[in-house]
């Protein structure tokens, strides 16, 4: 009697012995996390409205015509966790990105005719960023990413000063940020919150990158994440979220909501907005009049201007270093 | 409102009243203020004297290179220029036909390059040339290029109707030629109907390189034969 494969059977190497195709994580014993205890799990030593340290620069690579490299700072939690090791598993996760942009160049033959720059966004994953291996094609949070960057910037460029012409912008997501501390299991309120600073960071980047091309843009536009988060460390569970800016998911034990925008200060428009969770359920703290809504908006805003001033000190850097050569 | 001007500017930075000044390149118009669009140095051109017009302000893609330091710094960026109606460009013939010749256009020369004492706003312009007169280099990048096209009637201004673009021009030729329509979506269209535009530097058939002697000729210093072309005007 023979039997058919199933499309899953097919679609696997079977002349080989393969390693398992999601990749293995180190087991984490309950044992430990009881004796860790609470301790083991990063604590967010910010202040709710101060942002993480970043670092941007523009211009490392030559061959493109515009590059930018950004990297998040970690938390205090990882020094922390690296001098007095309790685990092999670090706590928490940076983010490294670096993006380029090629062109203006020609748009391919089979094209139609555009009188506006085209503008082609990737975001991919490099193999190792995620604690989750990801694979060589882009995924679907990978599309997702790339679509709203691409909506971040097209606000934000003058298209119509490009006719016939494309810029491919491609950003390597060298490290990202984790949804959850590393030993929490998914719960209610989990969801990809890393791809919300993944993308804040990536909307930063890019647009540090089209400066240093040489596109022109309506403004520099920055992204910023605010975050609604409950930590239950106080016991008391019927507390009002409250509101982080640049919140670390792995510093947080539950997060309702969160928000990213992309955000020209000097228009003061934002081009792009996501948000994620049930916003609308949560109630503030007594005398916040604002809807959860608009609290996290005005929050991510607030971080993004942080971001700009960044962002804007790294474009004026990269320039006065050229005009005025060392 | 005397507040002096930025000497450099970033995307978005506000540079001045739109009337108090005319808006150039590198800048835009929001709410009538001037803000910059690229990063530069911001340059005020004045406006003629005897008008009415208002002074132009505008963010150059250029980085004033020092002179001193000119020939050793490399911090000279490339950075890309579009074609537009008017503007001159360098461009290398890629294929001949009856009616029409193709080239792909190699670099477009603004106003700040066509001087030599300023670096040029895109590559060395020499080194340029030189890699896209040797034949080792054609056709691989082309893809990368903008496309343009020489119609037969766009030669030269006087007898168009003679025009036979094999004497005209050969595939590997470096024209200089200026933009009149930016064309369909594939191709730009390009003009040599004056004297300093045409062939500015060729190869025989024998491979070495030519020296212009009239309008349409050129010779080979080597074997001493003689092609034709549709010359430029040497400076």
């Amino acid at each position: 009697m023979l039997e058919l494969p199933t499309i899953q059977d097919t679609m696997n190497d079977r002349r080989r012995i393969n390693g398992p195709a999601e990749g293995t994580r180190p087991p984490v014993y309950a044992s430990h996390l009881k004796s860790g205890g609470a301790t083991d799990r990063a604590q967010r030593q910010r202040e709710p409205t101060d942002l993480r340290k970043i670092f941007l620069k523009t211009g490392l690579i030559p061959s493109a015509s515009g590059s930018s490299y950004l990297e998040f700072a970690p938390s205090s939690s990882l020094a922390n966790a690296r001098s007095n090791p309790k685990s092999l598993i670090p706590p928490s996760s940076a983010l490294k990105l670096s993006c380029t942009v090629h062109g203006p160049k020609p748009l391919p033959r089979s094209a139609a005719f555009s009188p506006n720059l085209v503008l082609t966004t990737h975001v991919k994953y490099a193999p190792f960023a995620a604690r989750k291996r990801k694979g060589h094609i882009r995924d679907a949070s990978e599309r997702d990413l790339g679509v709203h960057l691409e909506t971040a910037l097209r606000g934000a460029i003058i298209a119509e000063r490009w006719p016939k012409s494309g810029i491919d912008l491609t950003i390597t997501i060298l490290e990202a940020e984790d949804d959850r501390w590393w030993a929490d299991a998914p719960d209610l309120h989990d969801a990809s919150w890393g791809m919300m600073n993944v993308l804040a960071g990536c909307i930063t980047a890019a647009s540090a990158a089209i400066a240093d091309a040489h596109i022109d843009c309506l403004d520099l536009v920055s992204g910023g994440v605010a975050a609604l988060v409950s930590d239950d460390s106080t016991e008391d569970s019927a507390a009002a979220p409250r509101l982080m800016l640049d919140a670390d998911p792995a510093e947080h034990r539950s997060i309702m909501a969160a928000c990213v925008v992309a955000y020209m200060p000097a228009r003061d428009e934002i081009t792009e907005l996501w948000l994620k969770g049930e916003s609308s359920k949560i109630a503030l703290e007594k005398g916040d009049q604002r809807s959860a809504h608009e609290a996290l908006i005005d929050g991510a805003v607030d971080a993004a201007r942080g971001a700009h001033s960044v962002l804007s000190e790294a474009v004026r850097e990269t320039m006065l270093r050229a005009v005025t050569p060392l | 409102m005397t507040t002096p001007l930025p000497q450099v500017a970033i995307p978005g930075q506000c540079l001045g009243s739109a009337s108090k000044y005319t808006a150039g390149p590198g800048t835009h118009i929001q709410q009538s203020n001037i803000y910059a669009s690229i990063a530069g140095p911001v340059i005020l051109d004045p406006a003629q004297p005897n008008t009415q017009t208002k002074s132009t302000l505008r963010v150059s893609r250029t980085i004033p290179a020092k002179p001193h330091l000119a020939s050793t710094s490399k911090l000279k960026d490339r950075y890309n220029t579009l074609p537009a109606v008017n503007s001159i460009v360098l461009a290398r013939v890629t294929r001949v036909q009856k009616r029409q010749a193709t080239v792909s256009i190699l670099v477009v020369l603004d106003e700040d390059s066509l001087d030599p004492a300023q670096t040029s706003d895109n590559d060395n312009i020499a080194s340029i040339l030189t890699s896209a007169a040797n034949p080792e280099n054609h056709s691989t990048t082309d893809e990368l290029r903008f496309q343009a096209l020489i119609r037969k009637e766009d030669v030269r201004a006087v007898e168009k109707d003679r025009v036979v673009m094999d004497e005209m021009f050969r595939v590997g030729d470096i024209v200089r030629g200026s933009v009149i329509s930016l064309g369909d979506q594939s191709f730009y269209y390009i003009t040599t109907s004056r004297n300093d535009l045409g062939v500015v530097m060729a190869r025989s058939e024998g491979g070495n390189m030519m020296f212009p002697v009239s309008w349409k000729e050129m010779r080979d210093p080597i074997t001493n034969a003689s092609e034709l072309r549709k010359v430029a005007r040497p400076y």
